[in-house]
């Protein structure tokens, strides 16, 4: 299994989030029958590029320094594209190495804590049941709205909420995120629910 | 109640629609039966309707063109620099380019950046791009339609709150093009008015949205009603796109080009 806890870092000077990849993949049971014809592997690249940006821009809340992570994320797929097992899923491995060069970065500047799940416990599941108006309040909430509360979720929380939402299963995410899948599953339920508290706020 | 903790567990999935057949009857079974899991299931739907609202980041054309390019010079066959580069992918770098600079593109890259850009950069017109993408999210929505229609009547006056503008359209659906709901969408940076319609299986998204600050087509070739629109096939849809006095509309299917135009001759009759 990866590890991106600082002493792997140091041992992998190039590339950490590759190594064994295919390996990772194959155990994950996430290799697909390989389609009879498929698109250059540039072009699958850059086919992928729109919704990597779209998630860097989330991850960085910054759009140059997503531009720089895109291609970044870019450069690395491109010298690993050996390790990339033909007809495993390509979208699943760019998300991975895009999240990857995104937290090496800040891990090098010291920037924001990485691992601590700030989201907070999640509120018990009965509680909203005292108060009617929170569906007629979600529905009446603007687009910045929404992107202020993800914004204030941990990493952790907004990339599974994002990832979700990209269309990913609980299997994709826990590789894309080196993780469980159980863990996926508790740390969507509790993002979801930080985030409906966080939107309590901006709906009233 | 153990059979409201299994049904939990699926709640996620129910949503998203994912359920296998036997399990998505057992679990609207249970929703009729049982009003918490009920209140459960419709509170993360609207989580997830108010989450399919987010803002999308378009990619920017420069960007784009940038990455073809270092695909291109990837592509291509090996210079003199290229073998040292490749032998030292070392410290990740900040910004591409200086990476991209140390190979000179050959014509043969130069050419292949041009193929990928014209491919995958869609039409050059970033409103025809915005109401496709728009259209293909109403398509592949779980819940595309937020309300269902009884008419016009009933689907305007939904929108009263919600945008800050009052969408202009009489047209309230006819047997060629039944009126099926309405939804708040977001087009580039504002809230548009969605009304679908239907046409036999097509799909019709028209987006009504505040113009002020976007950049139409200047050269619109397509006569619709009194007004003059853009029209533009791009990844198998047809677009039409036109202004009226402050507000823009987009009209976008997968529908043969005659019938979108008569749709959009019905719905720009009355204004």
């Amino acid at each position: 299994m990866l590890n991106f806890g600082s002493a792997s870092s140091k041992r992998f000077t190039s590339a950490p989030h590759l190594r064994d990849a295919s390996v990772h993949w194959y155990a994950e049971g996430m290799l697909r029958e390989p389609p009879r014809s498929e698109p250059p592997f540039a072009e699958q690249l850059l086919e992928q590029a729109g919704a990597l940006y779209n998630f860097a821009c989330y991850l960085c809340r910054n759009p140059a320094e997503a531009e720089d992570l895109v291609q970044d994320a870019f450069a690395r797929a491109l010298n690993a594209q050996n390790s990339f097992v033909l007809g495993s899923n390509l979208r699943a491995w760019l998300f991975r190495i895009l999240r990857n060069t995104f937290l090496d970065g800040r891990r090098r500047q010291r920037k924001s804590p990485l691992t601590e799940e700030s989201d907070g416990e999640a509120a018990s599941s009965d509680d909203w049941l005292r108060g009617d108006f929170e569906i007629d309040r979600l529905r009446g909430l603007v687009a910045r709205d929404i992107e202020a509360a993800l914004s204030r979720l941990s990493e952790e929380g907004r990339t599974v909420i994002l990832l979700d939402l990209e269309g990913f299963t609980e299997t994709e995410i826990a590789s894309v995120m080196d993780t469980a899948v159980g863990t996926v599953k508790s740390r969507l339920a509790r993002a979801r629910a930080t985030l409906r508290e966080e939107l309590k706020e901006y709906a009233k | 109640m153990s059979d409201c903790r299994t049904m939990r567990e699926l709640l996620l999935d129910a949503v998203r629609g994912r359920l296998a057949a036997p399990q998505s009857v057992a679990f609207t079974a249970h929703l009729q039966t049982c009003s918490d899991c009920r209140r459960l299931f419709e509170r993360e739907q609207a989580l997830e309707h108010a989450l399919e609202r987010r803002p999308r980041h378009a990619l920017p054309d420069s960007l784009r063109e940038k990455l073809a390019a270092t695909l291109a010079t990837a592509a291509a066959p090996p210079t003199a620099a290229a073998p040292a580069a490749a032998a030292a992918p070392a410290p990740p770098r900040r910004r591409l380019n200086r990476w991209a600079a140390m190979i000179v593109p050959g014509l043969a890259a130069a050419l292949l950046a041009a193929l990928l850009v014209r491919g995958f950069g869609g039409s050059r017109q970033p409103l025809i791009d915005e109401a496709i993408n728009d259209h293909l999210r109403v398509l592949y929505a779980q819940h595309p339609i937020e309300i269902e229609s009884g008419g016009i009547h009933q689907v305007k006056p939904w929108f009263a709150g919600k945008l800050d503008f009052a969408p202009v359209l009489e047209f309230s659906g006819d047997e060629e093009f039944p009126l099926e709901g309405g939804a708040i969408a977001l087009f580039v940076d504002r809230k548009a008015a969605t009304f679908v319609f239907k046409h036999r299986l097509h799909t019709a998204s028209l987006f009504v949205f505040r113009s002020q600050d976007l950049s139409f087509p200047s050269h619109p070739d397509h006569a619709v009603g009194g007004r003059s629109a853009a029209s533009a096939a791009s990844r198998g849809f047809n677009v039409l796109l036109w202004r009226d006095h402050d507000l823009g509309y987009a009209l976008v299917s997968d529908m043969d080009p005659a019938a979108l135009a008569r749709l959009a001759a019905k719905v720009t009759q009355t204004h």
